[in-house]
């Protein structure tokens, strides 16, 4: 039995490749004034090794570098408005079984995807339209051959 | 006088010298061609190769950035004319993000594309065959290469799986878009030859007018015997002139060559 949850790992230092993503969408007519990325991991771990899940990742030190990345829980287990998620579906970046990173289990951990959030908004820092998101994902962000965008547009109301 | 080709370099491309090199070799008058050279110069020139390395250092996603380069725009104009391109490695995955290949019905919107090698999803440099899988005349650029022609080359990459939707990959198949498979170096099509899981064993794509192909191995770093991975290079120890003699993957830039003629 385990649990999902997202950990968020976010440049703090100035983030090249966003800066390029955001040149190219405006070069391509999409209206972005603010363009941040962050690498998203969907883990699949077990209630009781939760607490400590943060604290494994920093100390492995794989996927997070402390001097250049925060480390985050996300609340929210879906993209928030002007955000776009990227997986690839089915891809080896999959794991399924005790997760190693680096050579080490880590612990409770019994699934782990990476995907690629991305996250747009206007000269006012509000999230863009679903519309910009959308154009954005479909210009430049997601190739639709092999990858995935998921955007807030899409959550339907259950 | 030989035809003129421009091997373009974007911030990131490592294997423009190699490239033209080879380009040279057989005859063709090659420059690399920058980034930032003039639109005009470079429609000036009557065919396009896209060399490997890490364009805009595959931020996004391989080929993602450099796809929509202002440079692509003479490309695209020149493919649309009917001028050869031909993208190698880093240049194959700017083709497919381009949608310049397999580009279905001459439809050049993103088909395919080339993902994350399987099963590790690493980075693999190794030596490698590729088999012609079309009629030679299928495409212009190996229209002078012999029916299954096997050509060695170098797979240096972490995303050259090719990939795409169900539907698509049957398409790419039987409209006859498959132009080089991975093989062994007697020809033979196994799943050990296959590097990195590409779907069809696709080591190469051509578009349906047949004037863009995009092809994941480096036929220029397997191009001269000293580079050669097969016992003639031992064989050529001492003999400087069987040492530098182009040869192997020499065959795809003389195919190339002798269509600029």
């Amino acid at each position: 039995m385990t649990v999902t949850r997202y950990v968020e790992v976010v440049l703090t230092i100035p983030d090249n490749e966003a800066e390029t993503a955001l040149t190219t969408l405006r070069r391509l007519g999409v209206h972005v004034d603010e363009l941040r990325r962050s690498d998203l991991y969907r883990i699949e771990v077990e209630p009781e090794r939760e607490g400590t899940l943060l604290e494994t990742l920093r100390e492995i030190e794989t996927i997070y570098n402390p001097n250049k990345h925060a480390l985050r829980l996300r609340s929210d287990v879906a993209p928030q408005p002007g955000e776009a998620w990227i997986d690839e579906p089915k891809t080896v970046d999959s794991a399924r079984g005790p997760v190693h990173i680096a050579g080490r289990v880590l612990p409770g951990v019994w699934g782990l995807e990476r995907l690629v959030a991305w996250q747009l908004s206007d000269s006012l820092g509000k999230p863009a339209s679903a519309e910009v998101v959308a154009r954005a994902a479909e210009t430049l962000l997601c190739n639709p051959a092999f990858q995935r965008a998921t955007t807030n547009s899409h959550i339907r109301p259950k | 006088m030989s035809a003129r080709v421009a091997v373009l370099v974007f911030p990131g491309t490592n294997s423009e010298e190699e490239t033209v090199r080879a380009c040279r070799a057989v005859g063709l008058e090659a420059d690399a061609v920058h980034w930032n050279a003039d639109l005009d110069e470079v429609r000036r020139f009557d065919a396009y190769v896209l060399p490997g390395g890490f364009a805009y250092e595959d931020r996004v996603r391989a080929g993602a950035i450099a796809a929509h380069d202002r440079l692509m725009t003479a490309v695209r104009e020149g493919a649309a004319e009917g001028k050869l391109v031909l993208g190698i490695c880093n240049g194959a995955q700017v083709l497919l993000e381009a949608g310049l290949a397999p580009a279905l019905g001459g439809d050049s919107s993103i088909q395919a594309g080339f993902a994350k090698n399987a099963p590790l999803g690493k980075f693999r440099s190794t030596h490698v065959h590729v088999k012609l899988a079309i009629p030679p005349e299928r495409c212009a650029i190996t229209a002078h290469l012999a029916p299954n022609a096997v050509i060695p080359g170098w797979a240096s990459h972490g995303e050259g799986r090719l990939a795409a939707h169900d539907d698509v990959l049957a398409r790419i198949e039987r409209e006859g878009h498959l132009a080089f498979v991975y093989c062994d170096a007697s020809g033979e099509t196994t799943t050990e030859a296959i590097p990195n899981g590409s779907a069809l064993g696709a080591a190469g794509l051509v578009n349906a007018a047949g004037n863009v192909l995009a092809i994941m191995p480096h036929p220029e770093r397997d191009a001269w015997t000293f580079n050669h991975h097969d016992d003639s290079r031992e064989r050529a120890r001492g003999n400087a002139n069987a040492m530098l003699a182009p040869s192997g993957g020499i065959a795809l830039f003389e195919s190339l060559a002798k269509a600029l003629r």
